[in-house]
């Protein structure tokens, strides 16, 4: 994304007013996740501040928690791992094991933000973890699935997430065991989400360069 | 393009309205509907370029030079800038030395995440009252709730108001704990000279865009009283591969609100002061208690109620809490509960099912209650007699705004008739009997 369309996002947010992920009138959020649903086919999304955040999300958005084993997706980073670990979370594969992963993870930066339709497509876990953070735009990142009770589960994994906010912060829960015991704040900025809207959807209309330069 | 720039300006007030009926018995409101928006945070054009001018710099360095600058205004050794006020406050507790099944004793009146941290930590909350006065965790209550597992106590600056860290500080050098803050709310506030987040061994901060010092969305900070408790933090998320790395854009956001933040703090001061003024004087309302020496930051104002003084000692003070929360609001002054039960009875605390299976709190059942609001009467008495007021102070509002909103307060008080008359129309319950509120 150029540096003038990444100035005139955050000078349009902030001239807003709205930047906090707890306003209600706040539409960069679910904007974002229009888009990412949109792209990846999926139909839910949840928007976090961090990879580490995504994958806490995926797992917990699953009931796979401290205790539990998880198959985790081949070529998973030692840093990742590590998080997954920290859980409490074991890795149930085994080396060259065929099994399905809980999740599978997509790391896009301004090089691959034009192929994520594509490689979000290709993903047949129960929910894609993106990272956003290679965008450029700060720790950014969102699972996304077509389970309802996986996205459900993961937005209450943050604290005055989009959840508590349509209950008017009430904690209240109709069906037992859907809130997570441990609750981080892993809200995502509406500036950052603003941004990373705009350079996703600018890779998104890129017309594919030809030899020798850009056809942009 | 929409704008947060108010459509018209609030008249100034006139004696006369102070006597007018009611609003919310037809009469005119007070703050009249269309004026009713405050603006929070205040964006300005200074800004909107210092943003513009992060885009040009290195990331990692607009993220450094915002917590060094900050770090040097609160006056701590180190500092951590995170992603959020939970994030912080869990390196803060990293820092200090907190390991997996510790007990962390913290008060049962403050946000959520305070308690949360505790459990990100791996270590077990152990909740306790609050004074009954200044709302902070009390440290007779803390003293008594030590045992040989506790490694920390962690007081909430809760509302603005700096803790008794004097005393505080004298049980956990008694009992060899560390103490860390929670200075989620108290961005400036202090004791002596000494600012909030300098007092303990290790603090942690949240500057979320709702706080008097607000970031670009969402963020957090954490300060650390040696070099070592800040390695500690630094090693642990490197170890564990989590990510609570700061945003460049929020912390650019932060650059520019820093250089206004003795500026705000200024107009907060003032309007709590101008309204503690006007509460006093109407009996019914008595602004927040502020100890000598202590410098609170307003970011909520509390209200207590004394019924007693406009003869309704006979109804509970919970149904004139209730009364009173609906006249104020019609008059366009939302006067909150912020929280109605103890943390302690929130659904995360009442299942305790943590990381999942129950951990941490399985590492030590010992230390784990079944609480009930009783539990916690200082608590629970406050719920049950104070309002609150959010951003509607917060918020660095005009001098006519914060007269309109002590002239509605004046307006309710003259009118106990009115107070009684609800109280036997409406079905009020106790706080803690709805649903527990996260804010």
């Amino acid at each position: 994304m150029e540096q003038y369309d990444t100035a005139l996002v955050l000078s349009r947010v902030m001239t807003s007013g709205i930047v906090m992920s707890i306003e209600k009138n706040d539409k960069e959020l679910p904007s974002l996740e229009r888009l990412l649903t949109k792209c990846s086919g999926r139909l839910k999304a949840v928007l976090v501040n961090s990879r580490s955040a995504a994958v806490h999300a995926a797992l917990t958005g699953q009931d796979i928690v401290h205790g539990d084993q998880a198959v985790l997706p081949a070529g998973l980073g030692d840093r990742t791992r590590a998080f997954v670990d920290w859980l409490g979370v074991e890795d149930a594969a085994g080396p060259g094991s065929t099994s399905a992963p809980a999740f599978d993870l997509l790391t896009l930066t301004p090089a691959n933000a034009a192929d994520f339709a594509r490689s979000a497509a290709e993903s047949t876990a129960p929910a894609l973890v993106v990272d956003l953070t290679g965008l450029g735009f700060g720790p950014a990142g969102a699972v996304l699935t077509d389970d309802e009770r996986i996205w459900a589960r993961g937005e209450r994994l943050k604290i005055f997430g989009a959840f508590d906010l349509r209950t008017m912060w009430t904690q209240q829960e109709a069906e037992a065991g859907m809130a997570p015991g441990v609750q981080f704040n892993y809200r995502l900025s509406p500036l950052v989400a603003a941004c990373a809207r705009m350079a996703l959807a600018q890779a998104g209309s890129r017309t594919p360069a030809t030899t020798g330069g850009s056809s942009r | 393009m929409i704008t947060d720039f108010p459509t018209s300006p609030l008249a100034l007030p006139d004696p006369a309205e102070t006597a007018a009926e009611l609003a919310e018995f037809g009469g005119a409101a007070m703050i009249p509907k269309e004026v009713r928006r405050t603006v929070f945070p205040v964006i300005t054009k200074e800004d909107v370029f210092t943003m513009l001018l992060a885009q040009r710099s290195d990331p990692d360095k607009v993220v450094a030079d915002f917590a060094q600058e900050y770090r040097s205004y609160v006056g701590a050794h180190r500092a951590l800038p995170t992603a959020s006020g939970t994030s912080s406050l869990h390196l803060a507790l990293i820092g200090a030395g907190v390991q997996p099944g510790d007990e962390v004793i913290v008060p049962a009146f403050t946000f959520i995440a305070t308690a949360q941290a505790v459990v990100a930590a791996k270590a077990v909350p152990v909740f306790v009252d609050v004074d009954p006065m200044t709302y902070c965790m009390s440290a007779e209550a803390a003293q008594a709730a030590v045992t040989e597992r506790t490694r920390a106590l962690m007081p909430v600056h809760v509302h603005g108001l700096p803790a008794d860290v004097a005393a505080l500080r004298g049980v956990s050098d008694r009992h060899g704990l560390a103490l860390v803050e929670d200075a989620s709310h108290a961005h400036s506030a202090k004791i002596g000279d000494q600012v909030c987040g300098s007092l303990g061994d290790a603090a942690g901060q949240s500057l979320m865009a709702d706080k008097n010092f607000p970031l670009g969305g969402e963020g957090g900070i954490a300060f650390f009283g040696s070099d070592d408790a800040y390695q500690r933090a630094v090693d642990f998320v490197e170890r564990n591969g989590i990510d609570y790395g700061m945003s460049w854009i929020a912390a650019a956001f932060g650059a520019g609100q820093l250089k206004r933040l003795p500026y705000y703090d200024a107009i907060r001061a003032r309007n709590a002061r101008l309204l503690a003024e006007a509460l006093r004087e109407t009996g019914l309302f008595t602004p927040p208690h502020v100890p000598e020496g202590h410098t609170h930051a307003y970011n909520m104002y509390r209200i207590g109620l004394a019924p007693e003084a406009v003869d309704l000692a006979d109804l509970p003070v919970w149904a004139v809490k209730e009364a009173v929360h609906e006249l104020l609001t019609a008059e366009g002054v939302p006067a909150r509960e912020w929280q109605n039960t103890p943390i302690p009875c929130h659904l995360p605390f009442r299942e305790r099912t943590g990381f999942g299976n129950g951990y941490p709190f399985t590492l030590n059942p010992a230390a784990v209650r079944d609480h009930r609001p009783a539990d916690f009467p200082n608590i629970l008495a406050m719920l049950e007699s104070t309002v609150v007021l959010c951003r509607e102070l917060r918020s660095p509002v005009e001098y006519e705004r914060v007269t309109r909103y002590a002239d509605a307060f004046r307006k309710v008080a003259a009118r106990p008739d009115a107070i009684r008359k609800l109280v036997a129309e409406r079905e009020y319950v106790r706080p803690h009997e709805k649903a527990a509120r996260l804010g």
